[in-house]
């Protein structure tokens, strides 16, 4: 379980990128949904010990990670949003090295983890190939690798299918699918799909605030027949958007289908459709917008 | 098209913040370099102004080679714009043609880099107008010598550099790849340099390999006097046109193959294809549950000491297999090669590869580069998990936050210890192959020990800076501005290594005494700069920078947490370190040694010559006998004297005062004579004054006992304490006191005497100054003296002073000598102490001993070789020898001379003990200054000249003249024309670096130059137009003259007045213009050809130049006549071209009118080269025109 209580950080420049967030995530796959900018970086790399907050904790099963970095740092599985490699050492050799980083210290034992690693996220085959060669599929895959190294029971997994193509993309939600439910796994996204395919529990943060948190089905429940639909010609939209509450905008054989919120029908020609997360997303980013003007 | 990329390519470059940085930096740069002394890039020395044209062009030459790293910012920069920018495929899907656009972007890089040498020709303007400067070393400003600046050296210079590196870039398309392409350029030419610069044969060569046409500006100007380079510029012809044209043409060729090898597409050009990668394919992600392996995280110390190894291993490995550092790596060992291979000759005669040599041109340009190495790999250490984005995932992992630094300190060291034994290696290979066997491998691996200490302080401070600066190109400025703040202090006088971060005093070394005490000087400095460094470490430790750190305030938040015990105590610990060393090192330099610093040492000399000189005339008594107890302790490196002189007053007024000199680093115990009171004692500059309660009558003698002790404790700043040292201890009479003022004191440069208030630099006494003939050469205390010593020393080691030796014994575990002199002898006596090895010979009843070091037996032979043919020659030509015993001894080599005392020849290890002497056709200058030395037995040690003008004419001239001659007849003529062309050379070179008056060689003021170089080129051409029986004749009735002579002493008037009588009228025009004037020839061949007679001679019609000239002592020439005849020579060669093996076919003197003139000769065989005074003998400016080759018509 880990609790993150009032977490606040304003940059140098003033930007506010913590709000007084708190969330308490149990177990399992965590969804942290939110657009560029969100905030979301910020507190992965708050939660990784790699950038301080000015203010709020965070506890994982009872452990003050922000106090006590070495600690926490033994409890920690990271992928980060961006991150590099030599290019020129090998997949195996790049692991083994971070493995000793992490404190697989004896030889034997290393070798097992290194193996057992590359043979479950399945680059055991192409383990001597150099990290350069590898696809943007495989690379992340080696990220996740890094991070189960050492039995961690946090795993904070950062934008991991941003630039992915979908087979790719796929592949590597299955691989998180299957790390299981004894572990915190946070997945901070901006694809609305991450988090539907994969995520029992979820939040959407949005200017540093919390906007939303809990289990997806129950928001998705809460917009029940109040989500309509309608194709429109691409040049009325910002009459719509002016009218009603446009959730989003999608294009589709050169029109464009609008989805709206209303309790009823807000005009003829609308259809009611099921709503989905992305309806509550972007529904929670309006309502937010509204909400505070200034943002 | 190409008008409006020029046009924005140019825009882009004058709106770089950069640009204008590195203008503006040089321009201050240059603006210092014309105002101040302390700055020095090329720049106006002697009688040059500060401005001449020839300062100009040299400082504009000096600061584009300078500018070349910084240039390639510009021109690489314009030529990778588009690639790094990414705008390239929009660029080139334009229809511009590719010429308009590599054109235009080359015009503006190049445009750009001579904007930057417009703002140095700026500053060298503006400087030259600083009120503060010397107006007497300034000349009027010259607008044609920035022109000419510009049109010959600047321009195409920097168009050959900026097709070099618009080429490298278009072929690497990276800004690191251009720059190692530059540095390789850069080795590459400096290794010409070295290959070409110390022979005066291949400086022909040397001048046309030269890319920035230095090599052929300075062959144009070489023998130029200050006159000369104050007013004019050499024409552009011969070779400097030649070398202009060559390398516009090669940066004409190399931008030509940057166009035709430039590629639009994306991938730079590969010089080999690349296997290609074979496709990915993707296997599948994942197969059921991720099972996490069951694995415990350690973090106790035994895996931190594990972690911290392997990261250790894995930073080296970066580095020593990175680009970088093998490019500097190869650069270096190639340009070690090359400075192996043609450094440590003497008149083109090698040494023998003795280890400690190898490593002094090792600890010369090749470690030079690790300063580059560890300032750049400190940097790319700090940054190399950032760089690559790794830090993103290590840092939130659990390693210890002095793992990473640790291991990049270590990674630092493994360079540093890599680099240096790679040098080691190529060192001993070149050893063998010179086949020379006694490699010291414990030496080497000492000095590897030494380089690492030195650049792994180096490297500690560059990985503190760049943890501080938390930003590679801040860090890399701090770098290199400490690197400056270090020449700058140091130039400023502020020279104590205490406060100079790293700086040490050097580990001297000589084969004789090892790293003798200079060691543990080295090493406390050592140790204290690493004690800081640690510190440093520490704090960087704690300033470690762990994800995403912003701003000071956090920064040093976060320092504040892990500033934890450990840390605390090993900051407390190095800090206690360098303090309690620092202490110790001061105790040791400033409590119980001297330590001066350089401006002040100079206001002491001022002072001195302010307070004292008055009493420069003031009469003192003579010393007429010296008594001297000698006892030398070389362990513990103090000297005990307990001496007696005899005084005479030989004036015609009774003495009141005496007046005491005494060197201030030695301490007069106890002074023993008649009843005296002290009138002042100025131990800052080591002036007694003592009255005497009776004064000492005319005529009367007195004694006068003194005891010193001269002891060297503990260490000092600079290694310069040499006198006394564990083995080949070496010290003179001057530590004895002396009377009255010493001018030798006194401040010679012209520019320190006016920035200390004193006058102008006191000349010599004229030679007509019949009070100054009063005293010697060698100073105004004493004539002629006699001379008795008692020396002790530890049991292993010999004692040695002038005298011989009448008992040896031993006592008190100690070795005794007692050496008497049996006549009376000048007052100038050597002490020397060391375990030596000896060899033994006599010549004629007169003994003959060398004292050498057990590993310098190479040439002694040699030198007793030439002793007996040097006794036997000149004992023949000039007079009797006067003593039983001739000596030479070797000390080390802290000094490099060697130095005649009576019947005694210290000889330094560095300059005959190790020359290899095993090819026949090398000079063996072995033999020439072990004959030099035996010769100043008479001149210097017969005959002493008053210590006026011309002094020194009189003994290092003959001494030059009579080695001459003993070499010429052992080693014959051929070795003499080569042996001359070194010494016209060095006498040209010499002249022009005069910066008081250049002076006939009659009226030389002690300028070495002149009484070596010119006087043995000046008694050459007088014995081959008089005939060697006739000077020696001369010399011998001179000397027999004056031999042993009291005061007044003689001058060069006595010796040429002999000379007139000996060759009666008719050469005195020839002896006016070698002795009397500074003559200067301008003999050439313009043509030369031969055809084949019927009877089988050949007709030889050689075209001859020949002009002769004055200069004055300022180097302003004026035209002269030609009086007397100038040899002519037709040449042939043997099958095999040498020019050893050349047969004079013709060599006679004629006359020859001034101006050109044909000569038609006839010779017996064919003719291979034909010139005017073909071996050297005349002081010809330009010396390898005398000759040409003859071309034979058929």
């Amino acid at each position: 379980m880990l609790e993150i209580r009032d977490l606040s950080k304003t940059y140098a420049n003033g930007v506010e990128a913590l709000k007084r967030v708190s969330l308490s995530i149990p177990n399992g796959m965590f969804g942290l949904l939110g657009p560029n900018g969100a905030g979301k970086s910020t507190l992965m790399r708050t939660i990784a010990t790699l950038q301080d907050a000015d203010e709020g904790s965070v506890r994982l099963n009872g452990l003050d990670m922000l106090a006590d970095k070495p600690a926490a740092r033994r409890l920690l599985g990271y992928l980060p949003q961006e991150f590099g490699v030599y290019p020129k050492v090998s997949a195996e050799a790049m692991l083994d090295h971070f493995a000793v980083l992490k404190g697989v210290i004896a030889r034997g034992e290393r070798a097992t983890v290194v193996e057992s690693l590359l043979q479950q996220v399945n680059l055991w085959e192409v383990r001597k190939r150099k990290l350069g060669t590898y696809s943007g599929g495989m690379r992340q895959r080696f990220g996740i690798a890094q991070a189960l190294i050492g039995n961690p029971k946090l795993i904070i997994v950062d934008e991991p299918t941003a630039g992915l193509d979908p087979e790719e993309r796929n592949r590597f939600l299955n691989l998180l699918a299957a790390i299981g439910e004894n572990v915190v796994v946070i997945l901070s996204t901006h694809i609305v799909e991450d988090v539907t395919d994969l995520c029992q529990r979820m939040a959407v943060i949005s200017a540093g605030e919390v906007l939303l948190a809990g289990e997806p089905l129950d928001a998705i429940r809460a917009l029940d027949g109040r989500v309509w639909r309608r194709a429109v010609p691409t040049a009325t939209i910002e009459d719509y958007k002016a009218r009603l509450t446009v959730l989003s905008t999608r294009l589709s054989a050169g029109r464009s289908i609008v989805h709206v919120l209303a309790d009823s029908r807000p005009e003829e020609g609308f259809e009611p459709v099921a709503p989905d997360l992305e309806d509550v997303y972007f529904g929670q980013l309006k309502r937010h917008v509204v909400a505070s003007p200034a943002a | 098209m190409f008008r409006e990329i020029f046009r924005f390519e140019l825009r882009q470059q004058l709106k770089s913040p950069l640009f204008w940085m590195i203008a503006l930096a040089f321009g201050a740069l240059a603006f210092t370099a014309a105002t101040s002394d302390h700055v020095r890039v090329g720049g106006g020395i002697g009688n040059t102004h500060r401005n001449a044209p020839y300062v100009v062009v040299e400082m504009l030459a000096d600061f584009t080679i300078l500018g070349m790293f910084l240039i390639t910012v510009f021109v690489a920069g314009a030529a990778l714009r588009d690639f790094e920018a990414g705008t390239a495929e929009l660029f080139f899907a334009t229809p511009m043609s590719r010429r308009a656009y590599l054109g235009g972007r080359f015009a503006a890089g190049y445009v750009a880099a001579i904007a930057v040498l417009v703002c140095v020709a700026l500053g060298l303007n503006l400087g030259a107008l600083m009120p503060w400067l010397d107006p007497a070393r300034l000349g009027p400003t010259s607008v044609k010598a920035y022109a000419y600046a510009f049109a010959v050296i600047v321009l195409p210079s920097l168009f050959f550099l900026s097709a070099l590196l618009f080429l490298l870039a278009t072929l690497t398309r990276s800004m690191l790849g251009t720059y190692i392409g530059v540095i390789a350029f850069f080795v590459l030419w400096q290794i010409a340099v070295t290959v070409t610069g110390t022979n005066p044969d291949r400086l022909t060569l040397g001048a046309l390999i030269d890319p920035f046409g230095i090599g052929a500006f300075e062959v144009a100007t070489r023998y130029w006097a200050a006159s000369d380079r104050n007013t004019r510029l050499p024409e552009v012809t011969g070779l400097l046109l030649t070398n202009r044209l060559l390398w516009t043409a090669v940066g004409g060729a190399l931008l030509g193959a940057a166009f035709a090898l430039f590629r639009t597409d994306r991938e730079p050009l590969r010089w080999l294809r690349r296997r290609r990668a074979p496709a990915v394919t993707e296997p599948h992600a994942v197969r059921g549950n991720v099972v996490f392996p069951a694995v415990a995280l350690r973090s106790d110390a035994r895996a931190q000491w594990a972690q911290f190894l392997k990261l250790a291993r894995f930073d080296a490995r970066a580095v020593l297999l990175g680009v970088a550092f093998l490019v500097m790596l190869v650069f270096g060992l190639v340009n070690l090669g090359a400075d192996l291979a043609f450094s440590n000759e003497m008149f083109g005669t090698k040494v023998f590869p003795v280890t400690h040599l190898m490593l002094e041109s090792m600890n010369g340009s090749y470690n030079f580069l690790l300063l580059i190495v560890v300032s750049f790999y400190a940097g790319e250490l700090v940054w190399r998990e950032r760089s690559a984005r790794i830090s993103e995932v290590t840092d939130a992992f659990a390693l210890p936050d002095w793992i990473p630094l640790a291991s990049k300190l270590v990674a630092l060291f493994a360079v540093v210890v890599l680099f240096a034994a790679a040098g080691s290696v190529e060192c001993a290979i070149y050893q063998l192959i010179r086949g020379y066997q006694h490699l010291e491998p414990g030496l080497y691996l000492a000095n590897i020990g030494l380089v690492t200490l030195q650049f792994g302080l180096l490297g500690s401070l560059a990985l503190f800076l760049q943890v501080i600066a938390n930003n590679k190109f801040r860090g890399y400025l701090l770098v290199v501005l400490f690197m400056v703040s270090k020449i700058a202090l140091s130039q400023l006088d502020f020279d104590h290594n205490l406060y100079n971060f790293g700086s040490t005093p050097s580990a001297v070394y000589s084969d004789m005494n090892g790293y003798g005490h200079f060691l543990a000087a080295h090493l406390w400095f050592s140790a204290y700069w690493a004690c800081l460094a640690f510190a440093f470490l520490v704090v960087a430790e704690l300033y470690w920078t762990r994800g995403s750190v912003q701003g000071w305030r956090e920064r040093t938040r976060i320092a504040r947490q892990r500033f934890t015990i450990p840390s605390r105590v090993l900051l407390a610990v190095s800090l206690t370190g360098f303090v309690g060393l620092g202490a110790w090192i001061f105790y040791n330099t400033n409590v119980i040694n001297r330590y001066i610093p350089g401006d002040l040492a100079k206001q002491q000399m001022a002072d001195y010559e302010k307070l004292y000189r008055k009493y420069k005339d003031l009469p003192q008594p003579r010393i007429v006998d010296e008594q001297a107890d000698v006892d030398i302790y070389p362990h513990e490196r103090r000297v005990e004297v307990n001496a007696h002189y005899t005084l005479v007053n030989r004036g015609t007024e009774p003495i009141r005062d005496l007046h005491v000199t005494l060197p201030l680093d030695v301490r007069l115990v106890a002074a023993d004579f008649a009843p005296h009171q002290v009138l002042s004692d100025d131990r800052v500059h080591g002036y007694t004054i003592y009255r005497l309660a009776t004064p000492l009558a005319a005529g009367a003698s007195m004694n006068f006992g003194f005891k010193l002790e001269y002891w060297s404790r503990g260490f000092r700043n600079k290694p310069d304490d040499t006198r006394v040292v564990e083995n080949g201890t070496f010290f003179d009479s001057d530590i004895f006191p002396h009377f009255g003022y010493r001018e030798r004191n006194q401040l010679e440069d012209r520019n320190d005497r006016r920035k200390y208030g004193l006058g102008p630099v006191p000349r010599m006494a004229k030679i007509d100054d019949q009070a100054a003939r009063r005293n010697n050469l060698l100073c105004c205390d004493a004539d002629w003296v006699t001379f008795e010593t008692t020396m002790s020393t530890e049991l292993d080691q010999i004692a040695l002073a002038p005298g011989y030796l009448e008992k040896q014994w031993t006592a008190n575990g100690r070795r005794y000598f007692h050496y008497k002199m049996d006549k009376p002898t000048l007052a100038f006596f050597s002490f020397q102490s060391a375990r030596y090895a000896v060899r033994r010979d006599q010549w004629n009843g007169v003994a003959l001993e060398v004292y050498y070091d057990p590993q310098h037996a190479y040439n002694v032979e040699r030198m007793l070789d030439a002793m007996k043919k040097s006794l036997a020659h000149y004992s023949t030509a000039y007079a009797p020898f006067q003593f039983r015993q001739m000596r030479v001894l070797e000390f080390p080599d802290y000094e490099k001379f060697a130095q005649s005392f009576a019947n005694t020849v210290p000889f330094s290890e560095s300059i005959g003990f190790i020359a290899d002497l095993r090819d026949p056709d090398d000079i063996d200058y072995v033999f020439y200054v072990t004959a030099h030395e035996v010769a100043h037995q008479w001149w210097a040690h017969q005959v002493i000249g008053a210590n006026v003008q011309g002094v020194t004419m009189l003994d290092e001239t003959f001494a030059q003249y009579s080695a001459l001659m003993v070499q010429e007849h052992e080693y014959g003529a051929t070795q003499m024309r080569r042996f001359l062309k070194y010494e016209l050379d060095r006498y040209l070179a010499g002249r022009s670096a005069e910066v008081v008056e250049e002076m006939p060689l009659a009226l030389v003021e002690n300028q070495p130059y002149i009484h070596y170089r010119k006087g043995s080129l000046v008694m050459y051409a007088l014995k081959d137009y008089l005939g060697e029986e006739l000077v020696d004749r001369t010399l011998a009735r001179y000397d027999r003259e004056v031999a042993y002579q009291m005061p007044p002493y003689t001058t060069t008037n006595d010796f040429l007045a002999d000379l007139a009588a000996e060759t009666g009228p008719r050469w005195s025009p020839l002896i006016d213009d070698l002795f009397h004037k500074i003559t200067l020839f301008d003999n050439r061949v313009v043509e030369a050809s031969a055809h084949r007679r019927a009877d089988g001679r050949y007709d030889v019609t050689l075209k001859v130049h020949a002009a002769k000239v004055y200069a004055d002592g300022v180097g302003k020439e004026s035209k002269a006549r030609i009086a007397d005849p100038i040899d002519i020579g037709v040449f042939a060669r043997a099958a095999d071209g040498k020019e050893a093996n050349e047969r004079p076919l013709l060599l006679e003197k004629r006359m020859l009118p001034d101006g050109d003139s044909t000569l038609k000769l006839t010779v017996a065989g064919e003719p291979y080269e034909a010139g005017i005074d073909p071996y050297n003998k005349l002081i010809d400016r330009v010396s390898d025109d005398n000759r040409m080759r003859v071309s034979i018509q058929r």
